[in-house]
């Protein structure tokens, strides 16, 4: 029983990528001329390409003596060693994904910037094989009979924090932000490159923000998708889901069919919401993998958390007002699917990512961001459980020159979705404030994560080569790349419009 | 040996005084890694950026999400004048199946045997097939379905395959071009210098020198090897460069041409070079008039292209691995592939190279002994 858990700390991502993954049958050379260390050749989930593989070791602390961590790393081998100086660093999510582990998807995102320079993967500290701060999590049929509304939380996220505390053994305040971006660099400079070019997604933008602070010589360009600025904290993200949800809505009412099939559908997901949250409802469903008889019991925190993650992907977005309807008919099973990949986040690494919340986005909140976060239901949600957990990990905060929006003149190309549900437009123009050689880049109907969604990958690729967004052709990013709403079970009927209307994309964009 | 330094030595100067001869046989050694560099640079360009593929979608309304997924994947409706005669018929009642969970009828019109549709036609029908799997996903998504659950079995590949030896359809057809210089870069002074020279009347002339015949069929075939080893040099070098502009990183491989590579081919080129000399002029011999040896060198090297093409297009048996030409070419793309070299195969196939170099000569120097064949009687 420990849903409860899961869900509050669930909460707390920033980002699930979408996952498509797409086999590049890419090939790699086998020796690394300029590399010091010991490069192994290794394989990564659903990359057929033969990779090298290394570690190094760094202190786990900078300030005390307390031992070393390894820290572990992949190169994708350039296709032509064109710059055999210059390499691709790419930062995973999460906070707590592995930069390595999502090798096929950073393969797939910078094939075009491969065909010249090398793709480096590095754990960062805390995630993947460079010391995963994890605790343990429940399996699919605990997650869904759990009833979270009947639970105290405060007791319950208090006893799960402490276990995970018990488990982790190790202080999480070497596993901030600042700390990890010593670790990249040391990489660097083990593996011999002389420039690297940056390429974050989501969570990873800040990394790559305060990288780019730490070691501004040893950036040649920057490539933000999704972006966090560092002058915000994560809780901020409940409006972008209101927000992306809102413009969903929207579109809707502004479909006639959607309309028509799903009268009002806004007040009917209100409606459904206040219902569960006044009774949760209890009923028997099919496992949605062994279709074995399991207790599901639906809480407005576990619908309205299907619905928040199916925001990330257009064809589960096609999918919502499918799964509210039929909920408030009694028929649980669109929401049964959509909570099947929820056992996915064993993936992440739960320790790491409170080290990055509670050294970071806790100790920043005022009261001012409070009131203002605390509006939103997630935003509400997250604070409340930071205000529980973070007491009990007691991370050192960071340094407040940590939030100071970046200053630098380094080419930088900020990427963002029109209906991104976790790091909005407006985030980019936030973090861009102090940036002299930066360009940001809107593909209005992408959501998190533009390169895996858009053409950008060429964009990407081409302004890499150039260190300069100039002469890049970026009116293919307006392709509107959403899917038509399911009318049933089945799928889509004919009449939906398929232009992108200025309502989905909201007012002030 | 010094006589034989002695006639090489005019052998080469009689040769060289032949710049017409000398130039056709560099020009395909300078020429052709330039002109199949340019054929690959125009094949790479138009897969860089494929083309929109445009058809003609019939009762296109019926199906919107459909044609807005082929949309997507560059298969667009079109009445311009380039549309592909490819025609994806909707059925009417295709809304009304969708909604039933039945399979909706979508009808392609094509003719298959139109080689320049093909491709397209298997482009459209593999956009259908995804967009199926896609729909079924989501359908089983509604019912509370793990897609997954699909898929039984999870494929890993691990691809043992470098950058290098990605390349290896087009190593084979660069390979086959430094091969076939060793017996075309000479072709024309093989022809010259024993055909030419018979009918010159400077044969006999020569040959009623205190020679052996044998001595003059090596220096003849030591002359002719050294051009042929020199337009190996050239296609070499040229290669070098020319393969180096191409993008090949695009497809995902590379093709570097190393000094090591060049090397290698130089010293498994040379028993080469002297084999296909002394059989150039054994034939050049063998024939009555000038003309007639063009002829006949040309047939004849049809022997050295076919085995080598074999090679190419990866269809020697085990057999034809071990024989002259396809053995050597082979070794060069396990060498550019970065895999080891196939050493019993070089050193059989080198051995029986350098038997039929001793054989051609022997043969051409007993052919030499015959007047009817010294005054092309």
């Amino acid at each position: 029983m420990h849903f409860i858990k899961k869900m509050k700390l669930g909460l707390l991502y920033l980002t699930i990528l979408t996952v498509s993954l797409g086999i590049n049958k890419h090939v790699l050379a086998d020796t690394e001329s300029n590399s010091q260390i010991d490069l192994t050749p290794c394989y990564i989930e659903n990359l057929p390409d033969r990779l090298l593989c290394g570690s190094i070791k760094q202190p786990l602390s900078y300030e005390t003596n307390e031992g070393e961590i390894e820290i572990h790393f992949a190169v994708i081998p350039a296709i032509k060693k064109s710059h055999p100086t210059e390499a691709i660093l790419g930062f995973a999510g999460g906070p707590g994904q592995s930069a390595v582990e999502l090798a096929a998807i950073f393969n797939r995102n910078l094939r075009y910037a491969r065909e010249n320079r090398d793709i480096l993967l590095v754990d960062q500290r805390g995630t993947g094989k460079s010391l995963k701060l994890q605790c343990q999590s429940d399996d699919l049929v605990t997650l869904f009979a759990f009833n979270d509304a009947l639970i105290d939380m405060n007791t319950l996220a208090t006893e799960d924090t402490q276990r995970c505390k018990s488990e982790i053994k190790v202080d999480l305040s070497h596993f901030t932000t600042p700390v990890a971006a010593k670790d990249f660099e040391a990489v660097r400079k083990a593996l011999g490159y002389t420039g690297l070019h940056l390429y974050g997604v989501s969570y990873g933008t800040r990394i790559a923000q305060e990288y780019t602070r730490q070691f501004p010589d040893s950036v040649l360009t920057s490539t933000l998708d999704g972006v966090a600025p560092m002058q915000q904290g994560l809780s901020a993200i409940g409006h972008a889901i209101d927000m992306s949800l809102d413009a969903l809505l929207k579109r809707c009412t502004t479909d006639v069919q959607c309309e028509k099939q799903y009268p009002k559908l806004s007040e009917q997901l209100v409606n459904l919401l206040d219902r569960l949250d006044r009774s949760p409802v209890t009923i028997d469903v099919r496992h949605p993998r062994t279709h074995q008889k399991t207790e599901l019991v639906v809480t407005q925190l576990k619908f309205f958390s299907a619905i928040r993650m199916a925001l990330y992907s257009h064809h589960t977005r096609a999918l919502i007002p499918l799964t509210i309807s039929e909920a408030l008919a009694g028929n649980y099973s669109p929401l049964v699917g959509l909570l099947s990949s929820s056992d996915m986040v064993d993936s992440m690494a739960m320790g790491m990512h409170s080290a990055i919340v509670c050294g970071e986005d806790w100790p920043f909140l005022t009261a001012t961001s409070r009131e203002k976060d605390m509006q939103s239901y997630f935003g509400k949600l997250m604070i409340e459980s930071l205000d529980i957990s973070c007491p009990i990990w007691q991370v050192k905060p960071v340094d407040s020159r940590f939030y100071q929006p970046l200053n630098t003149t380094t080419p930088t190309l900020l990427l963002s979705g029109g209906v991104d549900p976790a790091t909005p437009p407006e985030w980019a123009e936030m973090a861009m404030v102090n940036m002299k050689n930066a360009t940001h880049l809107i593909a209005p109907s992408a959501t998190h994560g533009v390169v895996s969604q858009t053409c950008a990958a060429k964009l990407v690729g081409q302004f890499i080569d150039k260190k300069s967004v100039q002469e890049l052709d970026v009116s293919c990013l307006e392709k509107d790349n959403r899917k038509q709403f399911f009318m049933n079970l089945n799928g889509t009927v004919s009449t939906q419009k398929t232009k992108i209307s200025s309502v989905e994309l909201g007012g002030d964009l | 040996m010094k006589l034989l330094t002695v006639l090489f030595k005019k052998e080469v100067l009689d040769a060289g005084r032949d710049k017409r001869s000398v130039m056709a046989g560099l020009y395909y050694a300078i020429g052709s890694p330039i002109i199949m560099c340019v054929l690959f640079s125009i094949m790479l360009k138009q897969f860089a950026s494929p083309d929109e593929l445009k058809i003609t979608i019939k009762n296109a309304d019926a199906a919107p999400a459909l044609v807005q997924y082929l949309e997507s994947k560059e298969i667009i409706h079109s009445t311009d004048d380039d549309v592909k005669a490819i025609t994806l018929e909707i059925s009417a009642d295709y809304q009304d199946k969708m909604r039933e969970g039945r399979s909706a009828q979508v009808t392609i019109i094509a003719d298959k045997s139109d080689d320049k549709l093909r491709k397209s036609i298997t482009e459209l029908e593999r956009a259908i097939m995804r967009y199926n799997s896609e729909v079924a996903s989501l359908r089983l998504l509604t019912r509370g379905i793990d897609p997954t659950v699909m898929q039984a079995v999870n494929v890993q590949v691990h691809d043992q395959a470098t950058p290098e030896s990605k390349g290896g359809m087009f190593l084979g057809i660069a390979t086959l071009s430094i091969v076939l210089t060793l017996f075309y870069a000479a072709m024309n002074l093989a022809i010259d210098t024993s055909a030419g020279e018979r009918e010159r009347n400077s044969l006999a002339l020569l040959l009623s020198h205190p020679l052996s015949s044998m001595q003059v069929v090596l220096a003849k075939s030591a002359a002719i090897a050294a051009f042929s080893m020199l337009g190996l040099a050239i296609i070499l070098v040229v290669s070098k460069f020319a393969y180096a502009l191409v993008p090949w990183q695009q497809l995902g491989f590379s093709v570097n041409i190393g000094f090591d590579f060049m090397l290698l081919c130089m010293v498994i080129g040379l028993p080469i070079a002297l084999m296909s000399a002394s059989l150039q002029v054994f034939v050049s011999f063998m024939a009555k008039s000038f003309k007639e040896a063009q002829t006949y060198v040309t047939m004849v090297l049809f022997v050295p292209m076919g085995l080598s093409m074999v090679t190419t297009y990866d269809i020697a048996t085990e057999y034809v691995q071990w024989l002259p030409i396809a053995a050597q070419q082979h070794a060069m793309i396990e060498f550019i592939k970065g895999n080891a070299l196939p050493w019993p195969q070089l050193f059989i196939s080198t051995l029986v190279t350098l038997a039929l170099f001793g054989l051609f000569s022997w043969l051409s120097s007993r052919m030499l002994k015959s007047e009817k064949v010294v005054f092309g009687l």
